[in-house]
């Protein structure tokens, strides 16, 4: 199972989007798919696969957040990983399958009273080990159980404990999704290069880093060019580099239409990253974007 | 201070961590940790020598790990264990302890236990709570 955690510095970027559409996608390839909401604070996963109807009470009790809430009381017996998941609409061509673990029945206040009971039983990220524990062996229990081929993770936006833990501790590969503007690509790099020497488990590899810029107001083969060309002047020459199109559709499918509207480098961008990393002129003079078709 | 004194206190701080427990008060972690530091305190005052001392060693240990203190209470063994004149049965009996509560956690996450130790989580985690998230604050 490889698990890919999706996660951004600043929130808005089309993270947990992006994430149903690979699902998605994966499944298209025959592949089996589990999604893990595990943005507690602004759980909404759901929403990205169709489950936007929440009744009152909720009819669907389960998530990952009353999971571990189970699992921190030391229940004897943990509740079954079926019961936390929400099973999407499976359409007839799709051979794979998707299954959705959202954090809980949000925004129903049962969700927010269950993540308070959270806070109170289980600190994940204590000293201890035993919240790490727990979230290592929800993940084992899903490649164990489920024997999906990916595991998607919903990370928590910013720098916080959960979106830390979700990237370093239980990630093979960490999608890093950010707008093209100055405080979202400071942060993200910071991210970036902690996320590169974070320290792992002995059974792990590395974290594989992908970038992928979003929300683009300039096309996005320009994005692309500057950003992998600014990657490698900075250092980082082992990043993959992935540019979503604005709406953030398989870039293959908009990939021809970007080209068609393609023009000059815009100048904020331009501002923006070599003010960043002080690059020479020669560099932006020297970059010819590829022809409009 | 008078062993009699903390021999009465580190009673009552048993019975009342016993009490919070049963009751499922939360805060119980905070009343392991003073008979933590109690019994460290009785095993100051009490030579290797007397059974007395070995208890509160042993008790100093194990309430460290009921507060879910594992620094403290593989800080606290490491430091008996260092002492040359500790008996091999007081060396036993804790390892015995903390393998315990290794066997403890790693029966309750069956799933991660089979690919991870406990100690291993922990060192992470103890990492991770010295330098922040994403390690941002080393």
């Amino acid at each position: 199972m490889e698990t890919v955690a999706f996660y951004s510095y600043k929130g808005g970027v089309g993270r947990s989007l992006l994430l149903a559409h690979a699902a998605r996608f994966l499944a298209k390839l025959g592949k089996g798919v589990v999604a893990l909401d595990f943005d507690f604070e602004a759980p909404g996963l759901h929403y990205k696969f169709g489950f936007d109807q929440i009744s009152d009470p909720p009819t669907f009790t389960g998530g990952t957040v009353p999971y571990l809430i189970a699992t921190a009381e030391g229940a004897a017996s943990p509740p079954r990983l079926i019961d936390q998941m929400l099973v999407p609409p499976r359409p007839v061509d799709i051979r794979g399958w998707v299954w959705l673990m959202p954090a809980g029945p949000a925004p129903h206040k049962i969700y927010w009273a269950a993540l308070k009971q959270l806070g109170e039983r289980l600190r994940l990220g204590d000293p201890s080990g035993q919240g790490l524990m727990a979230l290592l062996d929800l993940r084992a229990r899903i490649a164990d159980e489920l024997k999906p081929d990916y595991l998607l993770i919903d990370a928590r936006t910013g720098v916080t404990e959960l979106g830390s833990l979700a990237t370093t501790m239980l990630a093979d590969t960490v999608v890093c999704m950010f707008a093209v503007n100055q405080e979202s690509f400071d942060g993200t790099l910071k991210v970036v290069e902690a996320l590169e020497c974070a320290p792992r488990l002995a059974s792990q590899k590395p974290i594989r880093v992908v970038l992928a810029p979003s929300r683009n107001s300039v096309t996005d083969i320009v994005v692309s060019e500057v950003a992998a060309n600014i990657l490698r002047e900075s250092g980082h020459n082992d990043l993959q580099l992935f540019v979503l199109p604005h709406d953030n559709l398989p870039a293959s499918e908009t990939l021809s239409a970007f080209l068609a509207a393609l023009q000059g480098l815009p100048e904020a961008f331009r501002g923006t990253l070599s003010h960043r990393y002080r690059l020479r002129p020669k560099f932006f003079r020297t970059f010819h974007p590829p022809p409009a078709l | 201070m008078e062993t009699d004194i903390l021999n009465t206190l580190v009673t009552e701080a048993i019975w009342r961590a016993e009490e919070l427990e049963a009751l499922g008060i939360r805060p119980a972690s905070s009343a392991w940790k003073e008979v933590s530091k109690i019994e460290e305190q009785l095993a100051q005052a009490f030579p290797l020598s007397e059974a007395q001392g070995r208890i509160a060693r042993r008790g100093a240990v194990d309430a460290a790990l009921k507060a879910g203190d594992y620094d403290r209470a593989q800080a606290l063994t490491d430091a008996y264990l260092a002492d040359e004149s500790a008996p091999a049965s007081l060396k036993a009996g804790l390892h015995e302890i903390l393998d315990e509560a290794d066997q403890a956690i790693s029966s309750r996450f069956q799933h991660a236990a089979e690919h991870h130790t406990p100690r291993e989580a922990r060192e992470l985690a103890r990492r991770f709570s010295e330098t922040g998230p994403f390690g941002l604050a080393a």
